[in-house]
């Protein structure tokens, strides 16, 4: 094809959001910025006062802010699914909402990456995620996992509009200003649209969509191991990592519908625009939704089947408790009526797809507010709910403002590059054979997981040689009791030996309870007694005890013989040396895939430099043939 | 504080020369022989103990390292806990005690008692501090790694760098730790002039605390951690592995012999995390029967 093949409609109607914008717009900008900037306005009365104004308490530790990320990144997804899945799947329909898509993909991942700052207590040290990273954490792998799926997503957006750029540069230098004639020119310079450059450009592009998918896959995942990699009941749950996929696709694509239908409103794009659109995204929606149905039962069957306390009650508050009415309000308006009315033909239509878009949103937010904030408000302790979140005007602020950022940011983001993927949408209508080439699949991208770090080594006090310590009897007691008591004690390696004889008026006491006692220096200064054991005396008056030293040093041995249960005891005092010891402390044992969790760390950084490697090879592929050709 | 006390410890009626299950087993003594030599060197005391000792840090690295551990002062001790259940009436003094000494506020408790009632009419209590874990789950998921093991085994935050992600306290299996919601307020900031480490945290806003074993009293010579000095029952005992004591203010006892004499267990044992937290089961019995010759 060649680019005499232009349609005039559809550069017109490029045009259209970059065009002087009416006083409507400027009202909509202006409301949307007042509820953004009063977001900007509770997030800092937060930061001054602390979180607990946002509601939260040590029995809802997470809430609203974490359920935002996971639904504003899960967003992004359905851009992708419109984006990258249908152009590789060769569904060339999609070319007119694809820049629509890829925009709210970039615009969506951006505001939900934001919402991690109010949910952090001291974002004023965020830097310490790297300075400071560990591997092992599941929170820093959402954080490479976000930062390369939004840098993907960027290039994602940004390569298509080099043909782009300078088809407006051509036909309409005057109407684009100052600004954006720059910014176009550092673009699209040297773009001639000659085959060979067609033909590294749409390579990259496709090597984009191909890895934008595995990458997305990715950050849900890691999201969804940031709240299964605890022992938690309710959040430790291995389906939650697809689960979390399937989620994000569902709502993405519902959003996708509304940003689509919102465009197309307008600014007019009825003409490129059409129902047949939104049918089919509405089949990809129901289709999602009702798989996402299926991985809900899925999920709640097996704590509820177990009845394990933990998880039964986790499933028993979300279908029967208080988050009860949230679930079925989830389920029914979320999942069914969507499903609904997609399938009757009768509500088959651009106002039946959005209605289910809207309830798809909503419903998908409030499911993950009901499974962050339900297990988060479950004591493992007493095994009972404590009070969940409550929203005050600050989280529900915060929340508006991330709310309203989607359109506020669209809008703006159309103000400067156009909304339609003009080259594509011509070369389409020119060619209606799909030219898309089929690429191997990438790996699926990273996972967090926990590196386990190996305990050091095992320390035991031992000394060898045998030394063995010279017992003085010393310190024997005379006193006035007819009872008398004399102390012995040897070492022997680690092994202590002592000895007691009571006599009473020159006769050994039979059966006459002794206790030992060893001193040691821990826990204070001097010497401090340890009972050793209580022993009866035999019938020579000797009663024997040992034991196996933990300490070395000098210690005290006293022997305490009660000849009434009144009456103050006879003791007897003897000093030993022990110069060997043997602690009986070890270290707690290896866990059986201890050292793994270094591998995998060491594979999921080897697989991240791959990524970015492919990222960067196709941007400089990119920008070479522009460069050479002109 | 009373620890000189010397009443004879309960239940340890052992009969001559017996076994107290102290002995070490054959792998345990070759290691005692490895770890003799290190012990030589560290003590230092003999010169020809020193020129082995140079031998050894040239000659081997690893044994280099490992009289390094040996020789680091901190290794000595590794600390660990003992909850006595039999003789807990939930009087939560160690709760109080614990907040004054930490300057935390009403709804922070860095040790929870549970409590629920029996058949009789009666309650069982049972106190939860921060089970010192030797495999803590708090530890690996802190994504800036503010949360540390200390050379002496416990569990201690980094309030410096700790980012408030919370992720900790999802992971802790024994909800042991504490947000700070709220600027604290001016009772509860600690006095001035305190050194505010992670032994002797203050509390700051936006990040997460929690029982720090009093580990600025280490080694617990002069001072025993707030909640063993506070309990009138002496329910709390603080103790060492390496030498093989726990103290709980009023009586000092050989661990091990304790431990096992009391059939102590660990809390949520299947979880792998190994606490340093035992408790000896119980409510209320008379400890180890009738004691004979003592009032």
């Amino acid at each position: 094809m060649s680019k005499s093949t232009r349609e005039p409609t559809v550069i017109d109607s490029a045009l259209r959001s970059l065009r002087g914008a009416g006083a409507k717009f400027w009202v909509a900008v202006a409301l949307l910025s007042i509820i953004v900037g009063f977001g900007v306005f509770a997030w800092i009365v937060q930061l001054q006062q602390g979180m607990g104004v946002a509601g939260f308490a040590d029995s809802s530790f997470w809430a609203v802010d974490i359920a935002n990320v996971v639904t504003f990144i899960g967003f992004s997804y359905g851009g992708a699914v419109v984006s990258a899945i249908l152009l590789l799947t060769g569904a060339s329909w999609r070319s007119p909402l694809a820049r629509l898509a890829e925009g709210m993909a970039l615009v969506t991942v951006l505001i939900g990456a934001a919402f991690v700052i109010p949910h952090l207590g001291r974002p004023d040290r965020i830097l310490g995620m790297i300075t400071l990273a560990n591997p092992a954490s599941p929170v820093f792998w959402d954080f490479i996992a976000i930062v390369t799926y939004a840098i993907a997503t960027l290039v994602f957006f940004a390569l298509p509009l080099v043909p782009d750029a300078a088809i407006l540069l051509g036909t309409h230098p005057d109407e684009l200003g100052r600004f954006r004639r720059r910014l176009y020119r550092l673009v699209s310079q040297g773009w001639t649209g000659s085959a060979g450059q067609r033909g590294v450009l749409h390579r990259a592009i496709v090597a984009m969509a191909i890895l934008i998918i595995p990458l997305a896959v990715s950050v849900h995942s890691v999201l969804a191991w940031a709240f299964t990699l605890v022992s938690r009941p309710g959040w430790h749950e291995s389906i939650w990592a697809p689960y979390f996929v399937i989620a994000a696709l569902y709502s993405g694509v519902a959003l996708a519908i509304l940003v689509v239908a919102g465009f197309r409103r307008g600014y007019h794009l009825e003409a490129l625009i059409h129902a047949k659109h939104f049918v089919r995204l509405g089949y990809i929606m129901a289709t999602l939704g009702a798989l996402y149905t299926y991985l809900t039962f899925a999920d709640l069957l097996p704590g509820a089947y177990v009845g394990e306390q933990g998880p039964v009650e986790i499933v028993h508050e979300m279908i029967l408790g208080h988050a009860a009415v949230w679930f079925w309000l989830f389920l029914v308006a979320g999942t069914i009526v969507p499903i609904l009315l997609v399938s009757v033909p009768r509500t088959r239509t651009i106002s039946g797809m959005v209605v289910a878009s809207v309830l798809v949103v909503i419903a998908m937010w409030i499911k993950r507010l009901i499974m962050v904030v339900e297990a988060a408000g479950y004591d493992r302790l007493t095994m009972s709910f404590d009070d969940y979140f409550h929203f005050t005007w600050v989280s529900i602020a915060i929340t508006a403002a991330g709310v309203a950022a989607i359109p506020l940011l669209l809008m703006l983001l159309f103000r400067v590059v156009p909304m339609l993927a003009i080259d594509e949408i011509q070369e389409v209508a020119a060619d209606d054979g799909s030219t898309v080439q089929r690429h191997a699949a990438t790996e699926p991208a990273p996972r967090g997981h926990k590196a386990a770090v190996v305990a050091g080594s095992l320390v035991l006090i031992g000394l060898l040689g045998i030394g063995v310590g010279r017992a003085q009897p010393a310190l024997a007691e005379t006193v006035t009791d007819p009872a008398e008591i004399v102390a012995t004690a040897a070492s022997v390696g680690p092994e202590v030996d002592l000895t007691a004889t009571v006599t009473s008026a020159g006769q050994a006491v039979a059966d006459g309870s002794v206790y030992f006692y060893a001193s040691t220096p821990m826990f204070a200064g001097d010497d401090n007694q340890i009972l050793v054991g209580k022993v009866l005396t035999g019938a020579d008056g000797v009663a024997e005890v040992s034991y196996v030293a933990s300490e070395i040093g000098n210690v005290t041995v006293t022997a305490k013989y009660y000849a009434d249960v009144q009456g103050a005891p006879v003791t007897s005092q003897v000093q030993v040396e022990v110069t060997e010891a043997v602690s009986p402390y070890v270290p707690a044992p290896a866990r059986p895939l201890d050292g793994t969790g270094e591998v995998l760390v060491r594979f999921l950084f080897a697989l991240v430099a791959v990524v970015f490697a492919i990222i960067t090879v196709q941007v400089v592929r990119v920008r070479r043939t522009l460069r050479t050709a002109g | 504080m009373q620890i000189h006390k010397r009443t004879p410890s309960e239940g340890l009626a052992i009969g001559p020369r017996a076994d107290l299950g102290l002995t070490p087993t054959d792998s345990a003594v070759d290691r005692g022989n490895l770890s003799r030599r290190n012990l030589l060197l560290t003590l230092g005391a003999v010169g020809v103990a020193s020129v082995g000792g140079s031998i050894g840090l040239i000659a081997y690295r690893d044994e280099a390292a490992a009289t390094e551990a040996i020789m680091d002062p901190s290794r000595e001790h590794q600390w660990c806990r003992v909850v006595d259940l039999r003789r807990c009436t939930g009087e939560r003094k160690c709760v109080s005690s614990c907040q004054i000494r930490h300057g935390l506020p009403p709804e922070q408790t860095w040790m929870r008692v549970l409590s629920w009632p029996d058949e009789d009419g009666g309650e069982h209590y049972m106190p939860v501090p921060c089970q010192m874990c030797e495999n803590p789950p708090c530890q690996a998921v802190c994504p800036v790694s503010a949360t540390f093991t200390n050379p002496q085994g416990v569990v201690l935050v980094d309030q410096e760098t700790c980012i408030g992600s919370r992720i900790c306290m999802a992971a802790c299996p024994y909800d042991a730790r504490y947000f700070n919601w709220s600027e604290p307020a001016p009772t509860n900031r600690m006095p001035a002039g305190s050194p505010n480490t992670p032994e002797f945290p203050s509390n700051q806003i936006g990040t997460v605390g929690k029982c720090v074993l009093c580990a600025d009293r280490m080694p617990y010579a002069k001072e025993l951690p707030a909640c063993v000095d506070a309990c009138p029952n002496g329910v709390h005992y603080i103790g060492d592995l390496v030498t093989d004591v726990a103290v709980n203010g009023q009586t000092t006892v050989r661990l091990s012999a304790f431990l096992r004499e009391g059939n102590a267990v660990r809390f949520k044992e299947e979880l792998g995390t190994s606490p340093r937290t035992f408790y000896i089961p119980g409510d209320g019995q008379p400890i180890g029967g009738p004691l004979e010759g003592v009032s």
